[in-house]
């Protein structure tokens, strides 16, 4: 489908929160991860800038390890602030989604 | 950074320096972007420009973890190079030269109304 982006803008940073909350994991899994999903507009450029906003806002830890070849890879884990964030995401999308989803089928 | 450093600005050029030198390790097309890159950074630069070291180094960073991957530059920034500059510099919380006009302006029109009102 093209033209996600848009939409995606918003609930980006939920995606990455719950992929890095299922295992620790790097920028260029996450990108790959969105795009085995569909989402194939989402380039690496993306997710780093959210990872860098996710990091700055204290919601992961981040730890340097070295790659098999070239630069250390940085890796995340969520903690616990994280952990809620995650969750008010979750109930936020539940709400927009149930609304939306009324409003197709014309009930009010 | 030592006074000196700060008033002559040549703890930049050397930070400069070492970016380009870091920069043409990268291959052609990430060189490329490189540039774009740069030039969509600016309009967020505060007056000596110090503001954009780290964010610059975050970016430069990302192109050399990227190509030494072997991933081509659109897997990495895709078409929206202007898109990514904004939000490297956003969420670093860089303030543009506009943001600064808008305050001063703000402050100076407070400033005068409040000289109306008392």
């Amino acid at each position: 489908m093209d033209d996600l982006t848009e939409m995606l803008k918003g609930t980006l940073e939920g995606c990455v929160l719950e992929i890095i909350g299922s295992e620790e994991t790097y920028g260029y899994a996450i990108t790959r991860r969105l795009n085995g999903l569909g989402f194939a507009d989402v380039v690496e450029g993306t997710v780093y800038t959210i990872l860098l906003r996710l990091e700055k806002n204290g919601l992961v830890q981040a730890t340097k390890r070295p790659s098999g070849l070239g630069p250390p890879r940085k890796f995340y884990v969520l903690n616990d602030a994280g952990r809620e964030e995650l969750a008010r995401f979750w109930a936020k999308w539940e709400y927009i989604t149930s609304r939306i989803d009324k409003l197709k089928e014309g009930g009010r | 950074m030592n006074f000196w450093e700060t008033m002559t600005g040549s703890d930049l050029t050397r930070e400069w320096k070492a970016f380009e030198t870091r920069a043409k390790e990268l291959p052609a097309d990430y060189r490329a972007a490189w540039e774009e890159i740069k030039g969509h950074l600016s309009p967020y630069a505060d007056f000596t420009g110090r503001n954009l070291m780290p964010i610059l180094d975050n970016a430069l960073g990302l192109l050399e973890e990227t190509a030494s991957d072997g991933q081509s530059i659109h897997e990495v920034l895709g078409d929206d190079i202007e898109g990514f500059c904004a939000a490297l510099a956003g969420g670093e919380g860089a303030r543009n030269h506009r943001d600064r006009w808008r305050e001063q302006l703000n402050r100076n029109v407070a400033k005068k109304l409040g000289r109306l009102g008392g």
